[in-house]
């Protein structure tokens, strides 16, 4: 993963590119990809940096430094986070590098349910239905799962073939055990999507930064093949300040180097990928006399709708037969997906086995939102419980449950014209949420009855790495910033391309959606430049 | 695959080239003086390659290491170079001691900073940084060694904190030889081919897990355990790590 080629500010400011992609995770990798693969010019412009060698890095919260974060390719400073009126700062896991969030992620990959994208009268969709249905998704769900070499096994209760997975490689014992252990349960547990080809000597790089190209995100399925089709370029350092056009049309993108110095590209079109967290952020902050209320925000819509999903976290001890496998993120199920009217969401492994120490920082939690939590004495008092809890349970399996979150216009990301480069958003967890999550929880614990179940987390648990719907899709542009083609509605050259602009943020995991929709936005680029 | 040892031209450098190469290793050995360097080439033979170079000078360091990655890609490093010259503070003047931590130090560093560009781009390699208790309660008449070579095992724990998360594969270690008969040693301390025997199997052992980890002779060093960390292990039935040892394996 050595030697990805770079070009600086003045070569990029001289040559003219048909397309500017801020952002290089699964949104403009994808997207670069296509468009350069496509024929067109484009050039990535990322607010992170390359790295050098065969880097491993994890995406680690303990590192509190600007500088050591930004060579890991972490996103540097803390997220100003309003949860249910609470304001805290901390470090999501987000990235800030080439392959954006992506090169940490988990490369799970799942395609999502028709009532996801699609409204019924069964199934009622929160936002009304996607501007574009399931079906018409669905080819572009196919190509990602080719494009991201896709493994894993068909979900046994979808009615839809899914031919474009690959078989996975054979399961461990381990995790051969869980998988009985739920189906004896009458569960339809499968092999989840995963992003990785597999290579001899794959080591799961779940979490960390991937050296070679064996998992597949926003680096080595996106920016790296579109250099290679010598059509692109990345210009790394570099963050976007604002857009700047005149009403209908972006005719630049103001950047800032990492030395301090500024720069104005031209830009005959551009996508916005920075993300469901920033992209928002940066329409808010192309406030000018062509757009008073910032770009696509005549409105008020750029920025509202964010939602997270509720990480349900669940230790369950599926017996002998799984214990010391190690952990693996190789087993889902759907079984718990709609429930009684319900949405809810799927199940997956977390890829983490529970330690003493896990658990331990589980159940301190706990005790710290309870009246004891002043205690000193009572939080380390957890310990011992905690001890008793890992013998008991020995090597734990970790699943995670994925609740869907439903779009709310309060829920926002939000700009501060004093701090612009700063992610901030205010989210509160409804009633509604709160009603839901109670509901998931138990059903959760009944799929696990007979594995000594323990659910993780006394309090609401948002997800920051799944933000989305901040730039949504629809066909009204006084409920949604943008329309069925991806482009911000009331600008001709402007498309965004990342989880800004779901609808709803589905039961699954965002990344192949994602995905999809780059490359169908892609599509839709191509056709507007002939 | 070539293993570098600074200070090779005498003493512990000697015996650990010497070590290495009857491992079977390609060594490079780094020393100012040319004669000696000979002499180890002399004595070690076939598997040594003598390499002149002032390990103080950042200039030459880099062009001695971009020699060596051009013959074969650097596995190992040893930092083993440093000068002792006890000298009392009254007799150092501020160019002196710069000196003194120009070698022990700087050249640490250089030689380190040069060899990570290769290991970085591999994402493996191995670093053995020979240390001392000196920084711990400074001799007499050792102010500017104490300092370089405290400020070495400092050094040695930052390039942890800087790149074993990212760089798993590059595994960096401090050994404590001991006292040893050496010119810069005392008579009566261990012959220098002893403990380089040690020194080469912690050199070419490649685990992981040694990253960031402190020998002394031939055992290992676990970090200090604070009063309060012991007590909460009893409590929780928690047995330390036991240390490592060196020259289990094979006779």
């Amino acid at each position: 993963m050595t030697g990805i080629a770079t070009i600086g500010g003045a070569e990029a400011a001289q040559r003219d590119w048909d397309v500017l992609v801020i952002g290089t995770g699964i949104g403009g990798g994808t997207i670069g990809r296509a468009l350069a693969e496509a024929g067109l010019s484009v050039l990535f412009v990322e607010k992170g940096r390359t790295v050098p060698g065969r880097d491993e890095s994890p995406l680690d919260a303990a590192i509190a430094d600007p500088e050591a974060r930004r060579v890991r390719g972490g996103w540097p400073d803390p997220v100003l986070a309003r949860i249910d009126g609470h304001e805290s700062r901390i470090f999501a896991p987000l990235g800030s590098g080439v392959g954006g969030s992506s090169v940490f992620y988990a490369a799970t990959l799942e395609r999502p349910e028709p009532h996801d994208f699609d409204h019924s009268e069964a199934r009622p969709h929160p936002a009304g239905g996607w501007p574009v249905s399931w079906a018409e998704m669905q080819p572009w769900f196919d190509a990602a799962a080719r494009l991201y070499h896709l493994h894993g096994s068909p979900d046994p209760l979808s009615a839809t073939p899914y031919p474009a997975l690959t078989p996975p490689p054979p399961l461990g014992a381990g995790d051969a055990a869980v998988m009985a252990r739920l189906r004896a349960r009458g569960l339809n547990p499968y092999r989840l999507h995963a992003a990785q080809r597999f290579l001899p000597g794959c080591r799961d790089c779940l979490g960390r930064k991937c050296p070679r190209a064996c998992k597949m995100d926003g680096r080595s399925c996106g920016v790296i093949p579109a250099l290679a089709t010598g059509r692109a370029a990345l210009l790394e350092r570099s963050e976007v300040l604002r857009l700047v056009g005149d009403g209908q049309r972006v005719s630049g993108v103001e950047i800032r180097h990492d030395d301090g110095s500024h720069r104005t590209l031209a830009a005959a079109r551009v996508v916005l990928a920075a993300g469901a967290l920033s992209s928002p952020r940066l329409l808010l902050a192309s406030r000018s006399s062509a757009w008073p209320e910032g770009l696509g925000n005549r409105h008020d819509q750029a920025g509202r709708h964010l939602m997270f999903h509720l990480n349900e976290m669940v230790a369950a001890w599926p017996g002998r037969g799984a214990a010391g496998s190690g952990p693996s993120k190789a087993v889902g199920f759907r079984d718990l997906y709609f429930q009684d009217g319900r949405r809810q969401g799927m199940v997956q492994a977390l890829g983490v086995d529970a330690s003493y120490g896990e658990i331990t920082h589980y159940l301190k939690r706990r005790v710290e939102a309870s009246p004891l939590g002043r205690f000193r004495l009572a939080r380390e008092s957890v310990r011992l419980p905690a001890l008793a809890a890992a013998r008991l349970l020995g090597t734990a399996k970790i699943f995670v449950g994925l609740l869907e979150d439903l779009p709310n216009p309060e829920n926002r990301v939000t700009h501060d014209a004093a701090a612009p480069g700063r992610i901030a958003f205010d989210y509160r967890v409804t009633p509604e949420l709160h009603a839901r999550r109670r509901a998931f929880r138990r059903a959760i614990r009944g799929a696990f009855r007979g594995q000594w179940p323990l659910l993780l987390g006394q309090a609401p648990d948002p997800n920051l790495g799944h933000g989305c719907g901040t730039l949504r899709m629809g066909r009204d542009p006084k409920t949604s910033v943008t329309g069925v083609c991806g482009r911000v509605h009331g600008v001709d050259n402007l498309w965004v391309a990342d989880a800004s602009v779901f609808a709803s943020s589905m039961g699954v995991n965002p990344s192949l959606t994602i995905a999809a929709n780059a490359l169908r936005l892609a599509g839709l680029i191509v056709e507007d430049r002939r | 695959m070539i293993c570098v040892v600074t200070g090779a031209s005498g003493g512990l450098g000697r015996a650990l080239a010497a070590a290495l190469v009857a491992q079977g290793q390609r060594v490079v050995g780094l020393g100012r003086r040319e004669a000696a360097l000979q002499a180890s080439k002399t004595l070690i033979g076939d598997g040594f390659e003598p390499m002149t170079c002032d390990i103080a000078d950042p200039a030459a360091v880099a062009a001695s290491f971009a020699r060596i990655e051009a013959m074969a890609p650097i596995s190992v490093l040893i930092n083993n170079a440093a000068v002792y010259p006890r000298r009392d503070i009254l007799d150092e003047t501020p160019e002196s001691f710069a000196a003194t931590v120009a070698i022990n130090l700087g050249g640490t560093v250089a030689c380190t900073r040069a060899a990570l560009t290769g290991m970085v781009a591999r994402g493996e390699g191995r670093i053995l940084n020979v240390a001392t208790f000196a920084d711990i309660a400074p001799l007499p008449a050792s102010a500017a060694y104490s300092v370089s070579k405290g400020a070495q095992r400092i050094f040695s724990r930052a390039l942890v904190a800087d790149l074993g998360d990212r760089f798993p594969g590059i595994v960096i270690s401090d050994w404590l030889p001991g006292m040893l008969a050496t010119s810069m040693g005392l008579p009566g301390g261990l012959p220098p081919e002893t403990a380089a025997v040690w020194g080469a199997e912690l050199a070419l052992w490649r685990d992981p897990t040694l990253n960031g980890t402190v020998w002394e002779r031939d055992r290992e060093l676990p970090p200090p355990r604070s009063l309060k960390r012991r007590v909460a292990d009893r409590l929780l039935l928690r047995r330390p790590v036991p240390a490592r040892r060196l020259g289990l394996t094979g006779d």
